[in-house]
């Protein structure tokens, strides 16, 4: 334990902490501006894939395909680095939204597809039948079922979006492992300085994942309902 | 084919004249529907009054549901002309989305499966379509949701979640639901099939008012004693054709071809 601790001491720790929560706060933020980007993206693909008018259909396949093909590192790199050169500079914040949003919609499309795929094909029969506009149809009946099924899944993905936000660590935003890591280089305890940063990512996932299985839980209950 | 007039309990709303001269409410010409290479409907005509109740019947697979599904166009057929009241549809050019509303605002459906919605209230699946489809105010859908409710026996279940509610009355709010829209035409596909015999009873006696009270309805069925004695004409479908066509006594007593004679003595020995 001590060989590990690398001779830290308590007040070594407690003097990362206001660094390591900032950085967290920060981690916890892109999180949230990517799945606020990437969750109606996500929906807006799901239902861009499935239309009939040819080309926008195929340019949402492409974001999709894209999107699921390139490693989220990657897509980062390519946006924070590549994009500037083409005279578009954007600053890590941006990019790496951009990045894990895109990544985040090209994965949940395929999750909320197959949640309104689960729809019975009998309801969108009864939608048509009644009269109700394609629109209404998917506002009032497809979506809210569809999505329900979805959720469970939409949650866990949610936690590896905040897991893969330690990516932008390598486009120098401060996020919380570029903060243990500039800990590590300025005291040499980079090992006590990660581990401490893992306390963190443990703290907001292992409770997210007990709420999936909760809510996964509760979404069986109502299929069987 | 010789089209019998009822003269009792056919004047239906505003369009009630129409019983009155030989032309049809619903009519069906030529209707043609393939998957593929798969011939499900052959040049099928058959043409309903107002006020009139056709029953369907025929064997599995031969084309009932499909004929059903073509009249309001969730299946479009190939080819055919489908004529109800003032809107006529032809099959092979393409559907303006005013005329699809148009026809389809003057058809109620009715499903084997039910299909009411499982995340909205029993009231809120009555309401819906009044509000979105016809404009209604949401305390006059209601208002007509319960009346329509009470109608079908059931204006205790307006809160509940159609699960909660047993598979004759889940139907009977279908057809509440199909109602609500002030439809002119009701269609039915094998609205008991999937129901216990009791069950069944409930839903045939709702089916059996709506008839009484001059509902032009087509029926896509088994049950025998409802096609004798509700419906009063009667057809036979056989692999995508009518086999045989006429008055309900008349067809099912005294069926002319050998193949309507081998079907109907399957279904009376079952
Ligand atoms: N969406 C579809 N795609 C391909 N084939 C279909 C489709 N829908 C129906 N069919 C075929 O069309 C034929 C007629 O089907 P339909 O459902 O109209 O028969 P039905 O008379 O209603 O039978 P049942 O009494 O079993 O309900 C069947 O052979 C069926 O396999
Ligand atoms: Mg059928």
């Amino acid at each position: 334990m001590n060989a590990l601790l690398q001779g830290a001491t308590w007040d070594d720790f407690t003097s990362w902490l206001p660094d390591l929560w900032s950085g967290f706060v920060l981690s916890i933020e892109v999180t949230i501006a990517s799945l606020a980007v990437g969750l109606p993206l996500g929906l807006a693909l799901a239902l861009g894939v499935q239309t009939k008018a040819m080309l926008l259909r195929g340019i949402c396949l492409a974001v999709v395909e894209i999107g699921r093909g390139a490693p989220a590192l990657v897509l980062l790199q390519f946006i924070y680095f590549g994009l500037p050169s083409a005279g578009l500079p954007l600053t890590s914040f941006v990019s790496a939204t951009i990045a894990l949003g895109w990544s985040t919609g090209a994965y949940t499309s395929e999750i909320i597809r197959a949640g309104l795929d689960s729809v019975p094909g009998g309801h969108k029969e009864a939608v048509s039948a009644l009269g109700l506009s394609r629109m209404d149809g998917l506002r009032y009946v497809i979506l809210p079922q569809g999505l329900r099924v979805a959720v469970p899944a939409l949650l866990g993905f949610s936690i590896l979006v905040f897991q893969a936000s330690s990516l932008c660590f390598t486009i120098a935003l401060p996020e919380l492992i570029s903060r243990a890591y500039e800990i590590g280089t300025n005291t040499f305890f980079y090992f006590p300085a990660l581990a401490t940063a893992g306390l963190f990512y443990v703290a907001i996932c292992m409770p997210a994942s007990f709420l999936v299985s909760y809510v996964e839980h509760r979404a069986g209950a109502y299929a069987v309902r | 084919m010789p089209q019998q007039l009822r003269v009792v309990g056919q004047h239906v709303g505003k369009e009630a004249p129409l019983a009155l001269t030989n032309k049809p409410y619903v009519k069906l010409e030529q209707i043609t529907k393939s998957y593929g290479a798969h011939t499900v409907l052959r040049d099928v005509n058959l043409s309903v009054h107002s006020g009139g109740v056709l029953a369907i019947i025929g064997p599995s697979g031969s084309g009932k549901s499909t004929l059903l599904r073509c009249i309001n166009y969730i299946e479009p057929p190939n080819k055919g002309i489908v004529t109800v009241g003032d809107v006529t549809i032809e099959g092979e050019t393409p559907v303006s989305r005013r005329d699809l509303r148009a026809l389809r605002s003057k058809l109620g459906m009715v499903f084997q499966s039910f299909n009411l919605f499982p995340h909205l209230t029993v009231l809120r699946n009555i309401t819906l379509a009044q509000e979105r489809v016809l404009g209604r105010t949401s305390a006059e859908a209601e208002l007509i949701a319960m009346q329509l409710l009470t109608r079908v026996g059931l204006a205790d279940k307006a809160a509940q979640y159609p699960s909660r509610c047993s598979g004759g009355q889940q139907q009977r709010i279908a057809i509440a639901r199909a109602l609500a829209l002030d439809p002119k035409v009701m269609l039915f596909d094998e609205p008991t099939s999937a129901l216990d015999p009791e069950l069944g009873l409930e839903v045939l006696s709702v089916m059996r008012e709506l008839a009484t009270s001059g509902m032009t309805m087509i029926v896509v069925t088994h049950e025998m004693s409802f096609a004798e004695n509700v419906s009063d004409h009667v057809a036979i479908m056989a692999d995508g054709c009518i086999l045989e066509y006429g008055p309900s006594r008349e067809v099912i007593r005294n069926p002319q071809s050998a193949r309507a004679r081998q079907f109907l003595r399957a279904v009376n020995e079952r």
